[in-house]
């Protein structure tokens, strides 16, 4: 009995935990591709450029604010980065120069949401829209190809020890530092703060605007990190690049807004519903399903975990997220 | 009043736990048709009794007489089949059952074996129709879905379904916004004029139990002290029993070491205030108090840099404060505890703890990591010297009652070094033992020479606490009253 108690106090608010352990072991059963070493660093890289991205909109949901425009932001980036590579520019400047243009993205946003007051859906989906239509004016709808430097790719597509992507190092490290700062810091502690009473922190001197536009330049930041990620993995520059990213991660948040602290956004959360919508979705390409059932999935794991968290909400009449 | 006909009563009941002796020599009687209200302090016994009443415990020794029987009870379900119903403090809701369900929670109706959905709603419209205390209930509704409010009609009425003869209330409005309450008592009332149902009434809210009781018991440390019929009722003598000290020894000692000038506002000019100017000195309480909406809550935000104004100085320690900010002012050591703790003071989703360290987080951890182990010391040892009651210094805030929730948003600025506590009408909906405590920790900063500003909402609390008083009309302060001019007549006609 006591045992019992323990383990089901271990695995409280760990659900997803379980799910992503039981998800591996069904995919490993059914296909036996699913655990090659191929797919799984596949899988991996896959995950560095959502999960980066995840951590980003982790850190703005947990303030209360949204952001829809991430994935045009990284198409946006991207060839930002392969035009200027083809023109001859070093690679590692244009890298650099992606990361602060994410970090410009997200003071576009954060002026227009936090200065503006602009609601951050109605604001993010503007500078979503705008910024694809300047994707397709500058490519004209194609997909960019332009000239690059082999070692471009070492990013995106190289590994150590021979499995080890090397993206995925980039993804852990900016996953611990983002978790420790969200928290272990009193940065992180302040978000939170402003997340669960805006007023309350104006109250205890915590200056509630200038955490959350730092939000969206972390945010920002990030974004950048992630295009310099895809851009050397993928080294053409698609109309839509960005596009298939936008929903897993913000799946991912909601999914993860059940776990660890329900009810609240949280990176921990993010990290392990980014990780779980991962395997899915190759779980489910390994299994021959077709592509569009990924959506389809998507869209019912929102609705329940949305639903899931304002139940939860309401029974403890706490702060909705949405 | 003709003799009425006694439906319950107790002689020398006593129950203890351990070495508590929660329940001492009671002797109490209801009659047919009383709403009899049961006041005391947290811990005086209340819920025991009535758990007693129920079959929820076995007494230690005693008799209860009802219908002039003397009884036993073996069970609450017998005490309950014979006519004894408790509404408790903590309802016992099953959250996703609907409120037909959950009134017929334990007696379901069956065909065959299967749940008779429908009947248990027709069953509960009969029970609302023949007690028609809130008919806009939708009894299909999960209690998920519930305001307090209803979830509280919802646990009165599987209370009435079993149709008993006395309906025990355990604080029913603690947790329930103020308009609810209220028709919550107005429902309570026609009850008991239409239905003829006796009730046991417990609250803390004193002004509830002048409303609807016929009479009061206190209870203290397990006694019953005394009772009181309507046409007797007053505030000060019940809380003179309740607390076994006379209301003006309710208030600690005011100051009598008060020292140079601290902190002052001079001639604050903003949408609300003109050419206002109060100082408060070392080791004093000084108190603002006007009619709402009267400047008292601007005039502080604005000292406290939350709100701008147009004119006019504020001066820490002879220093003049050039921008105003709250930055600004807890670097100094002046704090505010704003009037409305759930909008403006508590974090919902944080913890105990977190709500505690969240205002002095940078002089607690000037390292970059914080420790959980050591925030928890920190708290703790606050929360001890608050007298705070929790279980867990990670429990949520939430699960607080609201006289602790108020002792945590003051343990948040005693953290560290205060100056000048500014508290806007912090005893509001608290229980007694909180204010006392509240009180009790004001006057300990006076005695470290700090100064407090206190905005009251209750004429009796800044008679009671303050050393010197600013009465406030229109944006306007209308006199300033020293210590022997502070009594009920020179504040009214100061602020009408
Ligand atoms: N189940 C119990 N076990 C141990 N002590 C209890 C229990 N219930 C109540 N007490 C103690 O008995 C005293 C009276 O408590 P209670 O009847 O709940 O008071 P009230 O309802 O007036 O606040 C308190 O000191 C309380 O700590
Ligand atoms: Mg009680």
């Amino acid at each position: 009995m006591a045992n019992n108690n323990g383990i089901l106090k271990i695995l409280k608010n760990r659900e997803l935990l379980v799910m992503a352990f039981l998800l591996i072991i069904f995919f490993s059963i059914t296909s036996n591709r699913f655990l090659s070493p191929s797919n799984i660093s596949n899988v991996l890289m896959n995950i560095s450029v959502s999960g980066i991205l995840a951590l980003g909109l982790a850190l703005v949901m947990i303030n209360g604010d949204f952001d829809l425009s991430f994935g045009s932001a990284l198409g946006l980036l991207n060839l930002f980065i392969l035009m200027f590579v083809d023109k001859g520019w070093n690679v590692w400047v244009m890298f650099a120069l992606a990361i602060v243009g994410g970090i410009l993205w997200g003071m576009l946003n954060a002026i227009l949401v936090v200065q503006i007051k602009i609601h951050a859906f109605v604001a993010t989906i503007a500078t979503w829209t705008m910024c694809r239509g300047f994707i397709y004016w500058i490519n004209g709808g194609k997909t960019f190809y332009g000239k690059y430097p082999d070692f471009m790719t070492i990013i995106g597509r190289g590994t150590v020890f021979g499995y080890i992507p090397i993206s995925s190092i980039i993804f852990i490290g900016a996953a611990i530092i983002v978790f420790l700062l969200a928290n272990r810091s009193k940065f992180g502690r302040y978000i939170y703060a402003v997340g669960s009473n805006a007023d309350a922190a104006e109250y205890v001197g915590i200056n509630s605007k200038r955490i959350r536009f730092t939000s969206y330049l972390l945010q920002g930041l990030l974004i950048g990190l992630s295009t310099v990620i895809l851009s050397s993995k993928l080294t053409s520059g698609p109309a839509t690049a960005g596009d298939g990213f936008q929903m897993t991660v913000i799946a991912s948040a909601f999914l993860g807004a059940t776990v660890f602290k329900p009810g609240l956004v949280n990176i921990g959360g993010s990290i392990l519903g980014i990780l779980l919508l991962s395997i899915i979705e190759n779980g489910l390409i390994m299994l021959g399903v077709p592509f569009y059932f990924k959506y389809i999935v998507q869209g019912l794991i929102i609705i329940g975990a949305v639903s899931f968290i304002s139940l939860k909400n309401k029974r403890s009449e706490g702060p909705a997220i949405l | 009043m003709a003799t009425k006909e006694i439906i319950m009563s107790t002689t020398k009941l006593n129950k203890s736990f351990g070495v508590t002796h929660a329940v001492i020599n009671l002797d109490i009687t209801i009659e047919k048709g009383d709403i009899m209200g049961l006041v005391g302090e947290n811990g005086a016994g209340k819920s025991t009794l009535i758990k007693i009443l129920g079959g929820e415990y076995y007494l230690d020794s005693g008799q209860i007489t009802y219908q002039n029987k003397i009884i036993s009870w073996n069970s609450s379900a017998e005490a309950l089949k014979k006519g004894i119903a408790i509404v408790h403090q903590h309802p016992l809701l099953v959250f996703s059952l609907n409120a037909a369900e959950n009134i017929f929670l334990g007696k379901e109706f069956t065909q065959g074996i299967f749940l008779d959905e429908k009947k248990s709603i027709e069953e509960s419209k009969k029970l609302v129709k023949q007690y028609p205390i809130y008919p806009e209930l939708d009894l299909e509704k999960p209690v998920i879905e519930m305001s307090a409010g209803e979830k509280e009609v919802v646990e009165i009425l599987k209370a009435l379904s079993y149709n008993p003869k006395i309906l025990i209330l355990d604080e029913p409005t603690a947790s329930l916004p103020k308009d609810e309450a209220e028709s919550l008592l107005k429902l309570l009332v026609d009850l008991n004029r239409k239905k003829e149902m006796t009730m046991i009434y417990i609250s803390h809210k004193l002004e509830e139990t002048f409303e609807i009781c016929n009479k009061i018991t206190v209870m203290r440390n397990g006694e019953n002290i005394g009772m009181l019929t309507n046409e007797h009722f007053d505030k000060n003598k019940l809380v003179k029993m309740m607390i076994n000290q006379d209301i003006s020894e309710f208030y600690p000692e005011k100051s009598s070491q008060i020292g140079k000038v601290l902190l002052e506002a001079n001639h604050i000019n903003s949408k609300v205030l003109k050419d206002v100017s109060i100082h408060v000195h070392e080791g004093e309480i000084v108190g603002l108090y006007g009619l709402i909406g009267a400047g008292m809550t601007e005039l502080v935000e604005s000292i406290y840099g939350l709100q701008p104004f147009q004119s006019g100085e504020i001066i820490f320690n002879q220093k003049k404060i050039l921008h105003p900010h709250v930055d600004m002012m807890v670097h100094h050591g002046i704090y505010l505890i704003p009037a409305d703790r759930h909008q403006y003071g508590l974090f919902p989703s944080f913890s105990v703890s977190e709500n505690i360290t969240i205002a002095h987080l940078f002089s607690l951890f000037p390292e970059f990591l914080l420790t959980r182990y050591k925030e928890n010391q920190v708290a703790t040892k606050e929360a001890e010297q608050m007298n705070l009651k929790y279980a867990d210094i990670n429990q949520s805030i939430k699960e607080l009652s609201g006289g602790n929730q108020q002792k945590v948003i003051v343990a948040r600025w005693l953290l560290k070094e205060c100056n000048v506590l500014i508290v806007d009408d912090p005893t509001v909906g608290i229980d007694i033992g909180a204010k006392r405590d509240i009180y009790r920790i004001l006057r300990e900063l006076n005695s470290h020479h700090k100064g407090i500003i206190f905005i009251s909402s209750e004429i009796n609390e800044i008679i009671g606490m303050a050393d010197r008083i600013y009465t406030m009309r229109r944006g306007i302060i209308t006199a300033e009253l020293p210590k022997d001019e502070i009594n009920q007549e020179n504040i009214l006609k100061n602020i009408l």
